[in-house]
């Protein structure tokens, strides 16, 4: 068996709605290897949401599946039946959402509920308690074994993320997806769930997709990172590669966009012009032309491959053709 | 077990601390009271008549008088309670279960058992309750059972729909889609998810809802159509004192007066417990 945990391979997925169909993916491939942190970047609707509810399959009851595989461990998950699927979630693959204010139950005390997620677990329930306090200890809540007891309204936002985490990583995952973890919190928050999970990471070595817009976090916690754009991957490779020598104009934008690259003071913080295709009424050739600024003629024609320019870089440009070519 | 033991008595505590709760659960606990000792309490038979001491006025020796058959009024008035309570409480109980059940699966179900269970809670709804007890009487006959039927079949929903709007709401909130990916069944997320969300809405909502069914009974009771005629009700004893006003005022007042304060006991003690059960208000206090 090879090291390879989930693969993505040609993953395309459209919502039907009124309009027509939305093809919310394109194409999707990619993989993430054991004990591998993956960082998947891109603005806001460029199908990140899809393509982590569709390793799910918990998606909206319009959505539908054209082609391609989601493999976990060999096997296709999309063609999984659903019974063997909900045992497959939140025990081998569990998932951290972006906002930690709703993921918890209101009315039920954080022990409650995490003694409910380890039904699966044969063992008593003083020992689930204990497991659930000690999960608890491992995020960094102080005194776990009272805060058990306690009400989601009763702990802060940063907290509340790192019971969440502590939720998904109870049964030892061997993939956890983190959901845009740190955008509901601050600055100074972030940094502590980022370095959390890292740590945790290496505990438990399981493997992470890590979904962002933030840049700088990615680069901090990443191996290697997928760019995509308005549903589709438009470079993947090492997170070092990726930031140091980006082969795709969308990525050399969105660096550039970044505040933490900006060496002067500017009145006006740099954004990429234009907006996301419909994805209704996709244009023709290479979705990202109309806001390209080296964009060709033959970008209108034909729809740029994603090319392997050196071993694990990938991109999909018609600039690196003759790189790639070579 | 002793857990839920001491987060019912933190709710009772926490009603306790509203003055109105407080005077909600004197109120309601008195009537519990006389209603489960009514037997010990009583100092005549209620349904005992003494044509010589017709139509009194209070005395020592009948604390409420009597009526135009000479029964003690206070002992009607305590038996009463117990027929009020025997009907309300199955009623609005059963009617919650139900109602909680078909609202859930209303909810998270399909759309066309969602549609179809609609059309079934608009059909009942549609019915003005009192002419449906009257149909549902002239058919089978006045008895305790047949007002609690009617009135549990027309509150079901009520019940019904708040419990599918709720469920409705919940299907879609984060948590839920969390507890899915956590790999949950449907049994787990409605079980142990879904219903406690549900259930303090509607056991708020129940208690409310039964000083509208003890009035509901009384005035089945007032029209003749509630319990039978020898058992004591306060819509019976409401309904002699209404004809016989001039000769004495104390059946009104027996009949009257713990309809009223049955009515506002359960509704001080919904209200207080609507605050008190909201964990998200439970810390503010």
């Amino acid at each position: 068996m090879s090291d390879t945990l989930l693969e993505i391979d040609r993953l395309s997925v459209d919502y039907e709605t009124a309009r027509g169909d939305l093809k919310a993916l394109r194409d999707i491939s990619f993989d993430v290897r054991k004990g591998e942190i993956v960082g998947i970047v891109g603005e806001s609707g460029c199908g990140k949401s899809t393509l982590i509810s569709s390793i799910l399959r918990l998606t909206a009851p319009n959505t539908r599946f054209r082609q391609g595989e989601v493999r976990f461990k060999g096997e296709d998950l999309l063609q999984l039946p659903e019974r063997k699927m909900r045992n497959l979630r939140g025990a081998d693959i569990s998932i951290v959402f972006q906002d930690p204010m709703q993921t918890h139950n209101p009315v039920l005390s954080i022990g409650q509920q995490m003694l409910d997620i380890q039904h699966r677990s044969k063992t008593s329930k003083p020992e689930k308690r204990t497991r659930a306090a000690k999960m608890l200890g491992a995020v960094g809540i102080p005194d776990p074994e009272a805060r058990l007891d306690q009400f989601p309204h009763e702990f802060s936002g940063g907290m509340r993320q790192r019971i969440a985490i502590a939720m998904a990583l109870m049964s030892e995952p061997d993939l956890l997806i983190a959901d845009e973890p740190t955008t509901a919190l601050d600055a100074t928050l972030e940094v502590q769930i980022i370095e959390r999970l890292q740590e945790l990471q290496q505990e438990f070595d399981c493997a992470i997709l890590f979904i962002s817009h933030h840049l700088g976090v990615i680069a901090e916690l990443c191996d290697r990172v997928v760019v995509m754009y308005a549903g589709a991957v438009v470079e993947s490779g090492e997170v070092r590669e990726i930031f140091h020598d980006p082969k795709h104009p969308y990525t050399r934008r969105l660096i550039d966009c970044d505040p933490g690259h900006i060496k002067e003071r500017a009145r006006v913080l740099p954004t990429i012009p234009g907006e996301v295709p419909d994805l209704a009424n996709l244009p023709g050739g290479c979705i990202f032309r109309d806001r390209c600024d080296q964009a060709m003629a033959r970008c209108a024609s034909e729809v740029p491959p994603l090319a392997q320019l050196k071993e694990g870089h990938h991109a999909a440009c018609w600039l690196n053709h003759k790189e790639a070519a070579e | 077990m002793a857990k839920s033991r001491s987060e019912l008595g933190q709710i009772i505590h926490g009603v306790a601390r509203d003055p109105l709760g407080l005077m909600g659960l004197i109120i309601v606990g008195t009537i519990v009271f006389c209603a489960v000792f009514a037997i010990w309490i009583v100092p005549y038979d209620p349904v005992a008549m003494n044509i010589k001491d017709r139509l009194q006025g209070p005395s020592a020796a009948h604390f409420l008088g009597t009526d135009q058959l000479g029964r003690d009024t206070f002992s009607r008035v305590v038996m009463g309670g117990q027929v009020a309570l025997k009907v309300a409480l199955p009623a609005v109980f059963g009617a919650m279960a139900i109602g909680l059940t078909l609202g859930m699966i209303a909810g998270y179900g399909p759309k066309w058992l969602d549609n179809l269970l609609m059309l079934f809670f608009d059909t009942i709804r549609s019915f003005p309750t009192v002419m449906f007890a009257l149909a549902v009487v002239a058919l089978v006959g006045p008895s305790l059972q047949t007002v609690v039927l009617v009135v549990m079949a027309t509150s079901i929903p009520t019940y019904g729909r708040v419990a599918r709007t709720q469920t409705l709401t919940l299907r879609n909130s984060e948590f839920i889609l969390a507890e899915r990916s956590m790999g949950a069944s449907m049994k787990r997320i409605l079980g142990v998810h879904m219903l406690p969300n549900i259930v303090g809405v509607l056991a708020v909502l129940a208690a409310m809802d039964i000083p509208t069914v003890i009035a509901l009974e009384a005035g089945l009771s007032f029209l003749g159509l509630g319990v039978k005629p020898p058992t004591p009700s306060w819509g019976a004893l409401l309904k002699d004192g209404y004809s016989l006003i001039r000769q004495t005022p104390w059946l009104v007042v027996g009949g009257g007066l713990p309809i009223i304060l049955a009515t506002l006991g359960f509704t001080f003690l919904g209200e207080s417990l609507r605050d008190v059960v909201d964990p998200k208000l439970r810390k503010q206090r």
